[in-house]
């Protein structure tokens, strides 16, 4: 090791005898109660390299950042470890205490006593304390061997693609537009507007979903900003956050013809929206028997009710009665709904189909009271501001209601011929669970969401979809509209099913996420990446064959002492720093940056440094 | 009967009364309230008003809940939909007994009062036309009710009369029977049952005890005035199908001879509580009263007619005015008849038998469930 050590080109950097700072937060009481951190702080002092060694009750206050300055200054450290709370928590908040004392911030190390050793062990003190000791020595062995660091700058290209043209992209387009961000909006079909062409009357406030769509749509129109490309899809992508170099292939052109557009754009909003879900054949005997529609045929038909009726029409045949069933592809339930091709069903909720329900019910009831309206529902999920009032309003205008159970769907069945009535048994449980029959002239199936076509981008920016097929968030909550590709945002269905309110909410949030990243001329990132010591690559090629991220790894040909060599490249923009190659190399020449294999031997050293007193 | 599911179910027990069944929604309060509802396992009135409002008019007809309510009119003032159930219950009483009757008449009469009291006037003319034609010799000295109407030819008519009706009626009970039974489990049931039960028909004929049951606190007294009309009905009709001969006699005995305190009793037993009934249904201060349907006023007043021409009949014999004898007797019997031949078996007056026959059904279901868990338990023991 010693020998490795001497070779690489970061040793060099490593001053003779560096000087830490060791930093250890009571946290009130928190790590205190159980870890002795008086005790800890006078080991600390034993490990070498080690200059101070300090007890704070709250390190993250500001006397306690400024200890860390003032000690910075005076001790002349040029390391610095905080063992304190999760670094989830406080990690930035120091990195950004030495930097303000001009100290490179990757020389810095959070060692977590709090999670991982007094709320794990608090039964245990002396053993809490024991494995502090050892983490503390870990981070001050590694910090020997960090250097300085630098983020890496890349150029930010100041245009945002938008991919989908529904509610959702209309409104980033429209938002990003109104900051003076070029938009190039990738539509596939021929027009936009997504789903809402479809919807009628919309809750929660019965606006004419044609109304909305015109607004949207206006505001993307007048903008010169935004530029429109009608039936065109995303062929290829590739590069990363301010690079990403797209292939739009569509029917743009001045002469109605196919034509390929190639341009670079800094970042990419998904907006691809949903597919409503197609029931199979004979599902609640669908395409058997005309009369079985989903609720989104049932729209079309509320729209072309004629007259002053007072039965709703259908075929030319007044229906005297029309039953809802709810979760139709949704929240299907395992040995009792057949699998879709890939072997998956839909266990999750649509969530906008209850309310979409209530919706067309109460109209029926409220347009035509001569036809009556049975609903059957797992649960009735109106959970959105003013949505309940549908189902209250529904049931006061004499809806009547179903329960059954995910695992006993009701069964419809058809009577005799195309226009007679289908025949629903269901066991109810607002009846105790009684088996009840019904008939009625029409049956409407509640259909659920499933991800909209966007496979090109998945597949090519390998952007990870969750248990449900829909793009996957970073976090649900404190990052929900950035995905883990860097650049990529999720706004509206593509994420997730909702309704309008709240992907215009999501789109809203993904134009300002948007706009943040073009705030600098540069893409700032964080130097956890591969680099390749080119005196060690022998261009075996053993690196690429483990990464995964397309585009991260390349052999490029370099000339070394009047020779073409092949060697490893790494574009930093594109890798992860997973690691995958490090295991790999034959030389151990690529390292990722900040976690390189001599630092990890240096923290394995450091857990097991003894450090009794009476043996220093 | 019809088939299992009719969506119109609700609208036909709104044309028998019911009142916004529709807007239930199912929340329970009633059956919680309801005092009677916790014995009968199907919880009432909430279930019923389900397969109401859920068109299952087979298991409404398959059902004895209706009979087991009494109206107190507790889960009405509680619900919180103000759907009514009391009176969907009182509606469903109404189109049960509709459904009982195999002729259509019932039906006919609840729907429209005025086939109702059309029929009553058609039999009251037959019965005076019957006098008219055929009434013996006016003694016009002294009251002699029975030359004029001699007993025998009247009690021939009343059992005539009774034949008929009872036929009816026993046609009506066999179709409850057979439905709440269930047609097919009926023939396997043993016969002991059938028997065993008989005596709770007619403790519950006599004394409707159950109602005791009944929580509100109007009820006690409800029940002792209902009680007294059942007591009236039933004396009067045993005085006048089985001791006519003893009750219609021309000397007029001494004024505590059992003979006159009986009817005495009986037309007191029939007026204080039809006037009672009238004045309240009149008021509507109880939720109970609040919606009266022709039907219930029709057998009020035809009731409270009865006994009253009736007593005038008593007053002028014993008062010894004879013309004004036979013709306030022509006029009770042409009320009286119209009464039993259009309420007994087509209208309200039915409930006095569907009511303890259903506590008889129920004891029998009963019965025979608990001689099935008997069974299981002894071939599980066997099979053990
Ligand atoms: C029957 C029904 C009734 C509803 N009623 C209501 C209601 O009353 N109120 C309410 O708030 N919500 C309602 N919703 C929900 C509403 O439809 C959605 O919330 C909304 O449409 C989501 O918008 P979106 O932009 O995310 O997706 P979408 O509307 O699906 O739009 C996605 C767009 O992206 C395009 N696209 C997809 N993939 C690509 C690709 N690879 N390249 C280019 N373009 C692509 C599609 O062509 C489409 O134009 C209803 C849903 C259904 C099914
Ligand atoms: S929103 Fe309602 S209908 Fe849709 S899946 Fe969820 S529970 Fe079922
Ligand atoms: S009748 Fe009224 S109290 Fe009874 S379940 Fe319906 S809403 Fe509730």
């Amino acid at each position: 090791m010693e020998s490795m050590k001497q070779e690489t080109v970061q040793d060099s950097a490593i001053p003779h005898t560096p000087r830490v700072g060791v930093y250890i937060c009571r946290c009130g009481g928190n790590i205190s109660d159980v870890v002795d951190t008086d005790h800890v702080a006078e080991i600390c002092r034993l490990i070498p390299g080690v200059a101070v060694s300090k007890v704070h009750t709250f390190m993250c206050s500001d006397p306690g950042q400024q200890t860390i300055s003032d000690d910075i200054r005076q001790e002349k450290l040029d390391r610095v470890v905080v063992a304190s709370c999760s670094p989830f928590l406080h990690e930035l908040t120091f990195r950004g205490a030495v930097m303000r004392s001009k100290m490179n911030p990757y020389l810095y190390e959070h060692v977590n006593i709090r999670e991982q050793c007094s709320w794990a062990h608090k039964h245990d003190p002396r053993g809490a304390t024991a494995k502090a000791i050892q983490l503390i020595s870990a981070a001050v062995g590694k910090l020997s061997h960090s250097t300085p660091l630098e983020k890496i700058r890349l150029p930010n290209h100041r245009r945002a693609m938008v991919v989908g043209g529904g509610p959702a992209g209309m409104k980033v387009a429209a938002d990003l537009a109104a900051c003076g961000i070029p938009v190039v909006l990738v539509e596939r079909s021929d027009r936009l507007g997504g789903k809402l062409p479809i919807l009628n009357r919309l809750f929660p406030n019965g606006q004419a979903a044609t109304e909305l769509a015109a607004k949207l749509e206006s505001q993307v129109l007048s903008n010169p900003k935004i530029e429109v490309l009608l039936k065109s899809e995303v062929t290829t992508v590739s590069g990363f956050i301010g690079n990403f170099e797209v292939a739009i292939h569509g029917d743009f052109g001045p002469s109605g013809h196919a034509t390929d557009i190639h341009t670079t754009v800094g970042v990419i909003v998904m907006a691809t929206g949903f597919k409503p879900y197609v029931p199979t054949d004979g599902e609640f005997n669908f395409k058997r028997h005309p009369a079985v529609v989903t609720t989104v045929d049932f729209n079309a038909l509320l729209s072309k009710q004629k007259g002053d009726a007072r039965t709703f029409q259908f075929d030319g045949r007044c229906i005297r009665s029309i039953a809802f069933i709810h979760c139709v592809g949704s929240r299907q339930v395992d040995g009792v709904h057949t699998p879709a091709v890939d072997g998956r069903i839909n266990t999750y909720c649509s969530r906008v189909c209850c309310t979409t329900v209530l919706n067309q019910a109460l109209q029926v009831r409220q347009r035509f009271p001569d036809t009556r309206v049975y609903d059957l529902h797992q649960d009735i999920r109106t959970y959105g501001r003013g949505h309940e009032e549908y189902y209250t309003d529904a049931s006061r205008a004499g809806v009547v209601f179903y329960r059954y159970h995910g695992q006993e769907p009701p069964e419809v069945t058809n009577t005799n011929g195309p226009t007679s009535p289908l025949r629903i048994s269901v066991k109810d449980y607002l009846s105790w669970g009684e088996e009840l029959e019904i008939e009625a002239d029409m049956v409407v199936l509640a259909v659920g969401m499933t991800p909209g076509p966007c496979e090109t981008l998945v597949d090519q920016l390998k952007l990870p979809r969750g248990e449900d097929r829909f793009l996957q968030e970073i976090h649900p909550k404190l990052r929900p509209v950035e995905i883990s590709v860097n650049g990529v945002l999720l706004a509206g269905t593509s994420q997730a099913p909702m309704n309008i309110q709240e992907t215009l909410a999501a789109a809203g949030a993904a134009a300002v996420k948007a706009r943040a990243m073009f705030t600098t001329e540069e893409v700032e990132l964080n130097p956890y990446v591969a680099e390749v010591d080119a005196h060690l690559c022998e261009g075996s090629g053993a690196c690429l064959t483990q990464c995964e991220y397309d585009g991260a790894l390349a052999m490029v040909e370099i000339l070394q002492d009047g020779h073409t060599v092949r060697k490893a490249h790494v574009n930093a923009g594109l890798c992860v720093g997973c690691g995958a190659c490090v295991a790999v190399c034959p030389t151990q020449a690529i390292n990722v940056s900040g976690w390189r294999i001599d630092q990890y031997d240096a923290m394995v050293d450091g857990l097991v440094r003894d450090l009794t007193p009476t043996t220093i | 009967m019809a088939g299992k599911f009719n969506s119109d179910l609700h609208l036909d027990i709104t044309a028998f009364g019911g009142q916004d069944a529709d807007m239930c929604m199912n929340c329970g309060t009633c059956t919680t309230i309801c005092p009677m509802s916790e014995d009968s396992g199907g919880g009432f009135p909430r279930r019923v008003i389900r397969l109401i409002q859920t068109g299952q008019q087979a298991k409404l007809e398959e059902s004895l809940d209706p009979w087991m309510c009494y109206y107190c009119g507790d889960c009405t003032t509680n619900c919180p939909r103000q759907a009514n159930p009391a009176e969907t219950m009182m509606a469903s009483r109404r189109y049960l007994t509709s459904r009982y009757d195999f002729t259509g008449l019932a039906k006919l009469f609840y729907k429209s009062a005025l086939a109702e009291i059309l029929a009553i006037v058609l039999v009251g003319l037959f019965v005076t036309g019957l006098f008219v034609a055929f009434h013996g010799p006016m003694v016009l000295n002294k009251v002699e009710l029975n030359t004029f109407a001699p007993v025998h030819a009247i009690e021939l008519g009343d059992w005539i009369m009774a034949a008929v009706l009872s036929f009816f009626l026993l046609a009506g009970a066999a179709r409850m029977t057979w439905w709440t039974l269930g047609r097919r489990n009926m023939l396997r049931i043993s016969p002991m049952i059938f028997i065993q039960q008989i005596p709770v028909f007619f403790v519950h004929l006599f004394t409707q005890k159950r109602w005791h049951k009944c929580g509100s606190h109007h009820s006690g007294i409800r029940w002792i005035k209902h009680l007294l009309l059942v007591s009236g009905y039933l004396s009067m009709l045993t005085l006048v199908l089985i001791l006519l001969r003893w009750f219609q006699t021309d000397t007029v005995y001494p004024f505590y001879y059992p003979q006159r305190l009986w009817g005495y009793y009986a037309t007191i037993a029939l007026l204080y509580p039809t006037l009672d009934f009238m004045i309240s249904r009149w008021r509507r201060k109880e939720p109970i009263h609040l919606f009266s349907e022709a039907s219930d006023w029709i057998f009020l007043i035809m009731l409270f007619l009865t006994a009253l021409t009736g007593i005038m009949v008593n007053i002028f014999r014993v008062g010894g005015l004879p013309m004004a004898t036979y013709l306030i007797y022509v006029i009770h019997l042409s009320i009286a008849v119209p009464m039993l031949v259009v309420e007994v078996p087509f209208s309200k007056w039915s409930h006095i038998m569907y009511r303890p026959l259903s506590i008889y059904l129920a004891g029998v279901k009963q019965a025979v469930g608990a001689a099935r868990t008997r069974e299981e338990q002894s071939a599980e023991k066997i099979a053990a």
